[in-house]
């Protein structure tokens, strides 16, 4: 079994796009809602990271189990 | 891709990643203070508090504060004034001659004054005889690392190393999740297995936010040739008519109040910010050269100079900018990430942080590789695959 490069890219690709959406939205924005907006696109990264590595410990924790 | 193809990547990816980690780490860890650096600034802030006057107390006559520093220090050269548009003050910087202030920059002092009363707050040293402070050290070593220009340029290098890494990175991340599902950190088979998986997930999570931050970050390395050129090019053209003049004594200067509100009626949409003497290298031999910026969230990063002869007191020219003096500063917030508030620079830490894993993890994958280099990229690629397939084997036996 192997994967195609859109199922391999999909996320990466979102991501992609919503970094430098985050990015310009606090500069080119007038503070406000932009400046939520850019929080929340540039949180969503360090939020997926955060959800791989507690998923990696849960799977661990059940192997040990 | 061809097997061919991702070992060619593969061994970008490795060298350009092995040259540029251990400077990358620097910067990254030096980087995270700069990062809060106003903040910290204020914590450590020792001048006494501002004067309360009302809000709306008009600023202090530019000239007053100049004839106030020249008579502190009698003989000696303004080389420019910065009018703060955060804070009430006003800094006058000094020098004992404009020759002394070129070979060395650090002859210069400088003396705070309160914008509203003209009274002086506080007074530097040479700064030869300042002590060196927390966060001039982060910046430099951010920087130069303590090599000026040359260092300047070496690290410009590394941050594009650092680019390189990023694109040929973005190469060989396909093959490697041929047979993984997005976000898998295989953390059940071994440490080297787990590393890489964590290397991979994170490096193309972040991967638009390190490149952004790279490229701005090389920009900036690049800020003293590009004002060099620019001062050849576009200011010299324009100091042509000027020929065969000498610089302005402090007797022939014109009123400096007058330059400022001349260059704020010139330029009405900004704010003039800064004021750069007759003489400097930094700006023209006969004029006031004037920095006024946007008052809008972006354009307050543009800065456009005014001149205004320093003689007669005519306006010379608002200067347009050209486009590569325009791309550095559209790229300094965008590597300082100071323009969202501070959940902007929390966030920007912590992708600081993860950066700092993505380089780290990088390491301990060469560090702990088991192959002769010629293989490398094959063996990788096949012990990172058959980790997936026994995994799927053992997901269907379960």
């Amino acid at each position: 079994m192997r994967f195609g490069l859109s199922r391999i890219w999909r996320w990466p690709a979102a991501l992609a796009v919503l970094m430098p959406f985050g990015l310009l939205s606090a500069l080119l924005g007038q503070g406000g809602i932009w400046w939520v907006l850019s929080w929340v696109a540039l949180a969503v990264p360090l939020l997926v990271i955060a959800a791989a590595w507690q998923k990696r410990r849960r799977s661990v924790v059940s192997e040990q189990q | 891709m061809t097997r061919s193809a991702f070992r060619k990547w593969f061994w970008v990816h490795k060298w350009a990643s092995l040259i540029c980690t251990a400077f990358l780490l620097v910067i990254c860890v030096t980087g995270l203070p700069l990062i809060f650096g106003e903040e910290i600034e204020h914590l450590l802030d020792t001048d006494p508090p501002y004067a309360s006057l009302p809000a709306n107390t008009p600023s202090a006559n530019l000239d007053e504060i100049v004839a106030k520093s020249r008579q502190m220090y009698p003989g000696e050269i303004i080389v420019s004034t910065f009018m703060d548009d955060d804070e009430p003050k006003i800094v006058v910087t000094m020098a004992p001659s404009w020759k002394a202030f070129e070979a060395n920059r650090k002859v210069a002092h400088w003396i705070k004054y309160d914008a509203r009363s003209a009274q002086v707050i506080r007074q530097s040293k040479p700064l030869t005889q300042e002590s060196q402070t927390f966060l001039g050290l982060m910046l430099t070593l951010h920087r130069d690392m303590f090599a000026g220009l040359p260092g300047e340029l070496f690290l410009g290098a590394m941050g594009f190393l650092f680019v390189t890494a990023i694109v040929s990175g973005i190469a060989v991340y396909g093959p490697f999740m041929r047979k993984l599902d997005f976000a898998t950190v295989r953390a059940d088979r071994s440490p080297r297995l787990k590393w890489l998986d964590l290397h991979n997930m994170i490096g193309v999570v972040t991967l638009a936010w390190a490149l952004v931050v790279g490229i701005t970050g090389v920009i900036n390395e690049l800020s003293t040739p590009m004002f060099l050129l620019w001062q050849k090019t576009d200011v010299k053209a324009m100091l042509e008519p000027f020929k065969g003049q000498t610089v302005p004594t402090t007797a022939e200067m014109s009123s400096v109040q007058q330059a400022l509100e001349t260059a704020q009626a010139a330029a009405p949409d900004m704010r003039v910010t800064s004021v750069v003497f007759p003489g400097s290298q930094f700006g023209s031999p006969f004029h006031y050269l004037l920095w006024a910026k946007g008052k809008e969230p972006l354009t307050s990063r543009l800065f456009s100079p005014v001149m205004v002869d320093a003689r007669s007191g005519k306006l010379q020219a608002v200067v347009e900018m050209p486009w590569y003096l325009r791309a550095l500063e559209v790229s300094r917030p965008l590597h300082f990430g100071d323009y969202g508030g501070m959940p902007l620079k929390i966030i920007w830490a912590l992708l600081d942080l993860v950066t700092i894993i993505v380089l780290g993890s990088g390491l301990y994958l060469w560090l702990s590789r088991r192959t002769s280099s010629a293989t490398e990229a094959d063996t990788e690629l096949m012990e990172s695959n058959a980790g997936a397939v026994l995994a799927v084997s053992r997901e269907a036996a379960e």
